[in-house]
Formats: C-alpha cells, sequence, structure tokens
C-alpha cells in the first residue's frame, strides 16, 4: 500500500470538488482496500463518501430510486425490490458472501474493478492496471476471462451480477461533478476495452455515482437470476442470466435478457429478446431464441466451454419463469 | 465417573478460551521490543538473482534491516529429517539461484508489519531468466524411479507372477483408466508464523507446529545451536494437514533475523507465499490396470502414479492395503529437478491420491460387470497383508458397507445413469471405500499429582484443532479417577517429555491418538505407583510405615492402614508441590496382526441437466476405528475429513502457469475450497469395536480417514447420475453439461 491523504468530505459538493486525477472514493471498502493492499491501485487521495446522503430506497414516481450508498444487503432485502424486481434481489443474493455484501455498497459495486487475476498482481503485465505492458490472460489462465467484447489488449470479464440484472432492466444512474449532474443509462456507462481497458467507463475523473434508478417494469415481477459458478457461494460467474419475461396466455409479449461471466461489460441481448418475443412460452422457444446468445464470442484457451453454457444458462433462467 | 468419560461426547476443553479469542497462536505474541519481517519473493521461476536495488527500501519508513542473498541470515547444515523428500533442503537466500516462481529472495524487517510490506514492494530485481521448466504435462514422458530414502516411499511393488502384464492378459477383463488431480495446497486457516526470542544463546520461538521437539530439533540444525537451547511454544495451531509437520523458510528466518538483530521478530506468512515458500501435494496422473474375473474377483492391479517428487506414494500407501489380489504391480516414477516449489506431505499422504485412482477404477470396472459396487469390493474383501500374510486385526469394513447401505439407503440406486431425476436435477449415488494404515509408537507421558488436587498430564504433542488437548485431558481423568476439571494437561511444548523414534513428529500420520492415550493410562499407573511410595515413606505422610502393597488408589486418594488421604491433601500435607512419574512406554511391532481403519463413504449428488452443476444433496460415512475415545471431537474429525475429500473432487487445485512457473490462484478467493453452501449433511456413524490387539486402549487412529476415499465417491455419485465419467479433478460444471 503506497501512502495517500484521506478526506471526509461532508456533502457531496464537497466530495466531487475535492476529487480529479488520483483519488479514489471508498465506500464499503471490499474493492478499493483490498486493491490498494495488493499494490494494483494507488490513489494518492482517498475520500471517504460514507457521510454523504446517498441512502435511501424509495418509488419516485413509477422508478425505483436506490441510493448508491446502499449496502448491497439492505437492496437485496428491501421487500419493493423483492416484489417488483426479483431479478435484482436475487442478482445481488448471489454476489459475495454475506460479510462482503453488508459492506458493499450499490454504487461500488456497479463500479467494481475485475477479477482478473492479472490485474491484481502488481508483478504481472496488465494493460488495464499499467497501460501499453500487454494482456498475460490472452495465452495465461484465462477460465474466467470474457468471450464477447473482448480485444486484443484486454480479455477481462466484469464481475458484478447486479449489473447485469440493472443493464436487463433498463436503469440508469445518476452523475454529481463539480459542474452540476447528468443521467446515463448504465448500459452506456460501460465501455468496451478496445485499445484503452485502463477507460472502464465514462465517467470523468472526480464524477461520483450517486444513485440507481430503474424504470417501472410492471412484468418485471416475472423475473430471474441465474448464475452459474464453480462453487455455490463466495464465487464469480462462470456464465449468468438475467431475465425477465411478460407472459399472457402462453404467449411471450415481451423479454428482457442479459448476460454477466462473458462480457467485458454486463452483455445485455437484444437479439435473444427479439427471438423471444411472440412466441409461445415453451422449451423451444428458449432453445431456438439463444441459438445466436454468444455470436461474436471468441473464447479462449480455458473457456471455450462459455458459449454454449451461456446458451444453456440463459435457457435454464427462462424455464424457472414457467408457472 | 471418570470412567464413564472415554467413548462420550465430551465439548473440547480448549473450546473456551478459543471462542472467546484468548487462544494464543503463535502471531498473537508481541513481545517487547518487536520487530516485523516480510519475506520477499521471486517473480520468475529459474534463473539467478543479478542484482537487487534496495535505495528506496532501505530509505522507506522504519526498515531496520533487509537480507538478500547478498547480506545472507546464517543458516546452518541441511534438515535432519528426510531432507530430499518432506522439506526444503536448500537454505532460504543462501545463493543467489531462483529455482521456482515465489522463492524466498529476501526478508525486510521494520517496526511494522505494513512499513515491512511496502518496504519489500520497492525493491528492484534484476534477474537472469531462464525458460522454467514448469509444466507437469511436458514432464510425464520423463519419470525416473526415484532413489531409496529409507522408506517404502516409490520402492518398486511386485507380487505373484513375473510379468503383469501377463496376468492381466490372462485376465477375463482388463480395465486400464488413468486418473489426474491437479497440486493441491494445505491452505490452513493460520498461516506459517513464526515469532523469536533470543536471550543469550536460547532461543523462544512461537510457532505452529504439528511436532514441538522436531521443531525444535529443525531449528538448532539450521542456527547451529545445541536442541536444548531452542524451546518451542505451540499450545494452539490453527491447521496443520501436514503443512506444519516439517519446519519452513519463514521460521529459521524469523529465528536468524532475531539472533542478527538481537531482538525480537515476527515473519506471518501471507496467504499467498504459502503456496510457494511452505510445502504443497504434488499434482498426480495414475494409471490404473485392472484384471478380473468375470465374476468381479480380482486377477492383477497393476497401479503406476507420476508425481512431481518423492513426497507421496499413492500406489504403495494405498493398493496394497484395500484388495485382495494374486498379481501386483506398483510404480512410482518423478522427473528431476522441476521449477515448481518444494511438495510435502499432506492429509493422508498418498491414500487420499491413491484411493481417489483406485476406487474410481472399481467403480468403473462394477460398472463394466454390472456388479453392484458393494458385491464388487466384498468379493475381493482383503483379511491378510498382501505383503506379509498377517491377519488384519479387528477390521469391519464389510459391516460399514451393510451398515452404510442401510442408513444410506443404497437399495434405491439404480445402476443406470440419468434414471432418477428430481426437477431439472439430475440424481445420483456412488460409494467408496477407506482404509488408512493404523499406525502407534512408543512416546513418552509426564503425569505429576500436585498439592492443589488437580494432576497434570504432559506430552510434546500438538492439538491442530484436532482434539487432543481434550482426550488428553479425558484419558488422564479415567486413568487417574479423578473429574477431567481436575487435569490439567499441556501440549504443544519442546521442552515437556518427548519420546524416542517418530514421537518428536508429534501429531502425524493420525497417529496421535493411538500413540498417545495408551502412553497415558501407562504413565498414570507409574505415576500412582511414585505417589504410594511418596506416601509410606515420606515422614510427614499419615501413611508412614506402610508397605506399598497396604496402601491402595483409588479416585485420587490413597487408603491403607485405616487411613484414606486425597493425594491434593497428601502433597500439602508432605509440603510437596507435586510428585509423580514419567514413563516411556513400548510398543512392539506386531508379529501376529497388521492395523488398518476403516471407512465406507455414500454419496448423493444432484447435477442440473442445463448447465452441470454438481451439488451434494447427502453423504453418510460408516467408520471402524477401534474404540472411540470422544465422540464428538471424532465425530468433528471424520466430518472435516470429508469435507477435505469433497474438496479436490469438485473445486481444489493450484494453477501452475506452464510459461512462468507462477501460481495463477494462490489466494482464498480464487483457489476454491468448499464453503458451507457446498457441504451437504454428513451422517458419520462409528462402529467402535475396540480393538484389543492395537493398544489395552483398543483406540486405532483416525484422523486422515473421512479424507480417504470421499473424492472418489462424489465422482462415482457423479457417474450414476450423468453417466459421464470424471477422471480428471475437479468436477467443474463444465465437464458436466454437455
Amino acid at each position: 500500500m503506497r501512502a495517500f491523504t484521506f478526506d471526509t468530505p461532508a456533502t457531496v459538493a464537497d466530495a466531487v470538488a475535492q476529487a480529479g486525477d488520483g483519488s479514489a472514493y471508498l465506500a464499503g471498502g471490499t474493492t478499493l482496500v483490498d486493491l490498494m493492499k495488493l499494490d494494483a491501485m494507488t490513489p494518492t487521495r482517498v475520500l471517504d463518501i460514507n457521510r454523504l446522503p446517498m441512502r435511501g430506497i424509495r418509488l419516485e414516481g413509477a422508478r425505483l430510486s436506490v441510493g448508491a450508498l446502499e449496502r448491497m444487503s439492505d437492496v437485496a432485502d428491501h421487500p419493493m425490490v423483492r416484489a417488483r424486481y426479483p431479478v435484482v434481489a436475487e442478482a445481488l443474493l448471489r454476489s459475495a458472501s454475506p460479510q462482503v455484501r453488508n459492506m458493499a455498497s450499490i454504487g461500488g459495486n456497479l463500479l467494481q474493478r475485475t477479477r482478473c487475476g492479472y490485474f491484481r498482481d502488481p508483478d504481472t503485465p496488465c494493460n488495464k492496471r499499467a497501460p501499453g505492458t500487454g494482456c498475460p490472460a490472452r495465452d495465461g489462465h484465462n477460465r474466467a476471462h470474457a468471450i464477447l467484447g473482448t480485444s486484443n489488449d484486454c480479455v477481462a470479464t466484469h464481475p458484478s451480477d447486479l449489473a447485469v440484472a440493472l443493464v436487463a432492466l433498463d436503469a440508469s444512474v445518476l452523475l454529481r461533478n463539480r459542474t452540476g449532474e447528468r443521467i446515463v443509462r448504465l448500459d452506456d456507462i460501460y465501455r468496451l476495452p478496445e485499445n484503452t481497458p485502463h477507460l472502464e467507463n465514462q465517467l470523468h475523473p472526480g464524477e461520483l455515482l450517486t444513485e440507481v434508478s430503474i424504470p417501472a417494469l410492471d412484468w418485471a415481477r416475472r423475473s430471474t437470476y441465474v448464475k452459474v459458478r464453480d462453487r455455490q457461494s463466495y464465487e464469480f460467474a462462470l456464465t449468468s442470466a438475467a431475465v425477465a419475461l411478460d407472459v399472457r396466455g402462453g404467449m411471450i409479449r415481451n423479454a428482457r435478457v442479459a448476460a454477466g461471466g462473458v462480457g467485458t461489460k454486463p452483455w445485455r441481448l437484444p437479439a435473444v429478446e427479439r427471438a423471444l418475443t411472440g412466441r409461445p412460452m415453451r422449451l423451444d422457444t428458449f432453445e431456438s431464441a439463444v441459438a445466436h446468445a454468444a455470436d461474436g464470442a471468441r473464447p479462449l484457451a480455458h473457456n471455450r466451454f462459455k458459449p454454449a453454457l451461456l446458451r444453456r444458462t440463459i435457457v435454464r433462467a427462462l424455464t424457472g419463469l414457467e408457472d | 465417573m471418570a470412567r464413564s468419560l472415554l467413548g462420550n461426547p465430551v465439548n473440547r476443553v480448549d473450546g473456551p478460551v478459543k471462542v472467546t479469542g484468548q487462544a494464543r497462536y503463535a502471531a498473537d505474541n508481541n513481545p517487547p521490543d518487536l520487530c516485523h519481517g516480510y519475506l520477499l519473493t521471486s517473480t520468475i521461476a529459474n534463473g539467478m538473482v543479478l542484482s537487487m536495488d534496495l535505495g528506496a527500501a532501505e530509505q522507506s519508513g522504519g526498515v531496520i534491516a533487509i537480507y538478500t542473498p547478498d547480506n545472507r541470515l546464517p543458516l546452518h547444515g541441511e534438515p535432519p529429517f528426510l531432507p530430499n523428500v518432506l522439506g526444503e533442503r536448500r537454505r532460504p537466500l543462501s545463493d543467489h539461484e531462483v529455482r521456482y516462481h515465489g522463492q524466498i529472495i529476501g526478508v525486510v524487517v521494520a517496526d511494522t508489519f505494513e512499513q515491512a510490506r511496502d518496504a519489500a514492494a520497492l525493491i528492484r530485481v534484476a534477474y537472469r531468466e531462464l525458460p522454467p521448466n514448469s509444466s507437469f504435462e511436458e514432464n510425464l514422458d520423463r519419470g525416473e524411479q526415484p532413489p531409496f530414502v529409507g522408506l517404502p516411499l516409490g520402492v518398486p511393488v511386485d507380487i505373484g507372477v513375473a510379468s503383469i502384464d501377463d496376468a492381466l492378459a490372462a485376465s477375463q477383463v482388463t480395465q486400464a483408466t488413468t486418473y489426474r488431480h491437479p497440486p493441491r495446497h494445505h491452505n490452513a486457516m493460520e498461516p506459517h508464523s513464526a515469532v523469536a526470542v533470543w536471550k543469550g544463546d536460547e532461543l523462544t520461538i512461537y510457532s505452529g507446529t504439528q511436532g514441538p521437539a522436531a521443531h525444535a530439533e529443525e531449528l538448532a540444525v539450521a542456527l547451529a545451536v545445541d536442541k536444548t537451547k531452542v524451546h518451542v511454544v505451540s499450545p494452539h495451531v490453527g491447521g496443520g494437514f501436514g503443512g506444519k509437520a516439517f519446519t519452513w523458510a519463514p521460521t529459521l528466518l524469523a529465528a536468524a533475523a532475531a539472533r542478527s538483530l538481537g531482538r525480537p521478530v515476527k515473519i506471518v506468512t501471507t496467504r499467498e507465499q504459502l503456496y510457494t515458500v511452505t510445502g504443497h501435494r504434488s499434482a498426480v496422473v495414475q494409471t490404473m490396470t485392472l484384471g478380473a474375473r468375470e465374476d468381479g474377483t480380482l486377477n492383477a492391479i497393476k497401479h503406476h502414479s507420476f508425481t512431481e517428487a518423492l513426497v507421496e506414494d499413492p500406489g504403495v500407501r494405498t493398493t496394497l492395503s484395500f484388495y485382495a489380489t494374486p498379481n501386483l504391480q506398483l510404480r512410482l516414477l518423478c522427473p528431476p529437478g522441476m521449477n515448481l516449489p518444494t511438495p510435502t506431505i499432506l492429509r493422508a499422504p498418498g491414500d487420499e491420491t491413491g484411493s481417489f485412482a483406485l476406487e474410481c477404477a472399481m467403480d468403473e470396472l462394477a460398472i463394466r460387470l454390472q456388479m453392484d459396487p458393494i458385491d464388487l469390493r466384498l468379493k475381493n474383501y482383503l483379511r491378510t497383508s498382501l505383503q506379509t500374510g498377517l491377519p488384519y486385526s479387528s477390521k469391519h469394513l464389510d459391516e460399514c458397507y451393510r451398515v452404510g447401505a442401510a442408513r444410506f439407503g443404497w437399495s434405491r440406486r439404480r445402476a443406470a445413469p440419468r434414471s432418477v431425476s428430481d426437477g431439472d436435477w439430475l440424481v445420483g449415488m456412488g460409494m467408496a471405500s477407506a482404509v488408512l494404515a493404523a499406525g502407534r509408537a512408543a512416546t513418552t507421558v509426564r503425569v505429576l499429582f500436585r498439592a492443589d488436587g488437580t494432576a497434570a498430564v504432559a506430552t510434546a504433542t500438538a492439538d491442530l484443532g484436532t482434539g487432543m488437548w481434550t482426550i488428553l485431558a479425558m484419558m488422564g481423568a479415567e486413568s487417574l479417577g479423578i473429574p477431567v476439571d481436575r487435569i490439567r494437561p499441556s501440549i504443544g511444548d519442546s521442552r515437556l517429555p518427548v519420546g524416542p523414534g517418530s514421537a518428536p513428529y508429534g501429531a502425524i500420520g493420525s497417529a496421535a491418538t493411538a500413540t498417545v492415550m495408551p502412553a497415558v493410562r501407562d504413565a498414570a499407573d507409574n505415576a500412582i505407583a511414585a505417589l504410594i511410595q511418596h506416601g509410606v515413606t515420606h515422614r510427614r505422610s499419615p501413611l508412614r510405615g506402610l508397605s506399598v502393597e497396604q496402601v491402595r488408589y483409588r479416585d485420587g486418594k490413597l487408603s491403607g492402614g485405616g487411613t484414606t488421604i486425597g493425594f491434593g491433601e497428601l502433597l500439602t500435607t508432605t509440603r510437596t508441590r507435586e510428585h509423580g512419574a514419567t514413563t516411556t512406554n513400548e510398543v512392539k511391532e506386531s508379529t501376529e496382526y497388521v492395523f488398518g481403519s476403516y471407512a465406507a463413504h455414500f454419496c448423493e449428488v444432484r447435477v442440473n441437466r442445463f448447465t452441470g452443476e454438481a451439488l451434494l444433496s447427502r453423504m453418510t460415512t460408516v467408520v471402524d476405528a477401534g474404540t472411540i475415545l470422544n465422540e464428538k471431537t471424532a465425530r468433528n474429525q471424520i466430518t472435516g475429513g470429508v469435507i477435505f475429500g469433497i474438496g479436490p473432487a469438485l473445486f481444489e487445485g493450484g494453477h501452475v502457469e506452464a510459461s512462468t512457473g507462477r501460481i495463477d490462484n494462490a489466494n482464498l478467493a480464487d483457489y476454491l475450497i468448499p464453503v458451507n453452501t457446498d457441504v451437504p449433511d454428513i451422517d458419520v456413524v462409528f462402529l467402535d469395536h475396540p480393538d484389543p490387539n492395537v493398544s489395552p486402549v483398543g483406540a486405532r487412529g483416525l484422523g486422515e480417514l473421512g479424507t480417504i476415499g470421499s473424492a472418489a465417491a462424489v465422482v462415482n455419485a457423479v457417474c450414476n447420475a450423468t453417466g459421464k465419467r470424471i477422471r480428471d479433478l475437479p468436477i467443474t460444471p463444465d465437464k458436466l453439461f454437455e
């Protein structure tokens, strides 16, 4: 860990005024502190935002607003979240461990760094951590790595389960900066690595994610999150699927599908959604709809199973929404 | 009262201090003037350290000293116990050569741990790097017969006809299958830690170890001091699993740095460093060829193993003690000099690995012969040693099968895979056997009666979480006829009485209970005799003048000549603080029997038909290990052992990058071990048939028994559920879903 200055700004305005290049916001600390101890992140200034008024889970009109400092466990347990967006509650409960969920914030979860072992080990090259040094994951151990949205410079998987559920629900986030605030669709926040994998999102230096907003979606009550992983708790996804279906009279009228564990960002699958829409709620519908779910995938030596596993994960999730 | 303790569930006597955080593990010791060492490890696997730029680190806050190959800490000789086999022969920092990724190349000592760690990160190392020979797969054709090391490790075994291949060819059915598992790491909760304090030329070192006396001896050799000058203190050990059986570099460096600096030094190995600077279990490839008659009778077994280095022998340790066969060939091959960290023993050495291959192969043979897997095992039931012909003493493995099958509901198993499902989950059942060679050694125990009415029972063994504190107290209570709360057990200290032969190794080979408990009984008898002698001779004693034959000891009291007096009162009266005896018992190798402990494992698994995750739904393990001394700690050992077998079956394995020799998953987030959700209900049953031939106590070892065969039970259940035979552990979803 490198020496850094530590401040606890009293207001959001104060926080964004103090932040900038080389600074890092500290919420639950479950990612940042780990990475600082590993020397994989070396902020010169740490701003503890835990006292800022970025809390609360409430309806704002028809949308559900979640403060960025809400803890994962509190959001997962919230009656409105469980009733209206089961996919969100399930994605949270399948993340991390109870201890981590009690500490980790929603904002931090969405902006957490990848679990790629090379990113976390400063003794190895990594284009994301040290631009231009190379990507050993391409030829190294890459079982957990991405197959979609990858580039020659980076194949790191986006680790958040929550983000997959929220991208499926078309959630947006509120960003505060020195000049004001802006609302951005969560799906648009994440950047593909291309040749700048160190730039992971569209946040400007010092910009603060203060709130998550989930649009009303009545039929999201029929939604679920399936996560396939190498053990049943405290493990990241090999593949995951967030699905929601609007089913009436045995016919699918509308669908939301997003995938995790496979992309360099949460991976919305509009083609699968279209292929489901207007079709009967049956296994053969699901199987034909996912046929192209992994199109464009670039599997690596240790994750050649991921395209097939992804298709099966989505099918399993969809069958879970049958009456 | 006291006698009824044995065989009953007794709470751990060390439980309260552990759950209240008062138990002192090595790293909990913070003597005055303490400073902290941090290990610097290599980032290449093969080559030389050319130079180290220490400038920034030396200027970093709190730094006291930096030791490197150019500024060595004096460490001498080589490890006294099987230096080529069980530990690291080369002393740390002794030259510039780098032999594996993660090798210690420096130690930074600073006022705090954080200062030492952060300074270590500032050191820039220049290497001359050579291509590493770190690929296990690429070495498979370079295997050689290892040299003889004085133990039956890697020694070829041939029983029966001259050509095993002829015997196999003459068999009605032959089956050749190959089984693989990756490197395995101990991952004890407590990392290797040491706090070294010198006073003059005497060292006190707090360091977690399975054998305090052996640890002291290893330190004495390395530090070139007499072993009486080294005092190892290790009352509590946060898991050993073989990884703390021998002394590793962090402890040696703490002792040497403390001597060099003239102040106490603590070194706590980080989790990542544990993967390379302490031992691991080698990856193993085993080819198992079985020849049998159509009725299942084995005619030949050919078991060939390949490991990174000679440490464990799956063939000898396992295949010799499972099944009757007229023809047998065992071979172990190892490649010379790979650039990998040093392997060592790991819980159930040889047996865990060998039972995985053998018990999977037997399941495959049963399927092929359309036999029930239990019937095939009974058909080849081993009653006499394959090597000596001596009978197995008190062996009830057949009863384990029978009792287990009934409790588990084995009759509901369908032989055809994919016949049973529960929603989207395919359900399967599998079983496997466990055999553990049951050793027992001589040791030395001191029993002292004290004037305060307590009795001290002491011996230099260790409690790795295994329950030794508790059963030592129980056995003392039973032998002296007093309540367990009047026994003061002492272990985990090299200054305590230590026995001959293998006794200094302490808690090793699942033999601690079988070794120590009979010795406590002998020591108690001698202490009672000494107490009576004291009573009839001491001038202040009310029993003075009686002959020893006239005095009886019973339940803590001496009676004779119409007088009855408790030992506490007697010693108070004679102004004697404590009185008793130190006894070394004798254990003769049996010329009539061979000894083993046995278990049958049953496993039910559910495999998702879409995505292939294998979830264990329940397990049953039936154990035959002679007398069960404490049902609670014994159950805990078996349950933990079964989970220790579930780990490699479904999750565990070190990922060595062939091109760099780096272990990619050297942390507890990426190296997967089972978590609670992964562990099913485990029904443990003890048959509790005392074995009168092993010792008067009748107890055989069981610590490693749960681990032996349990992975095979999982593999066999998965095959029954899915029809897929996984021979390459761990069983991950991608191997099952298609």
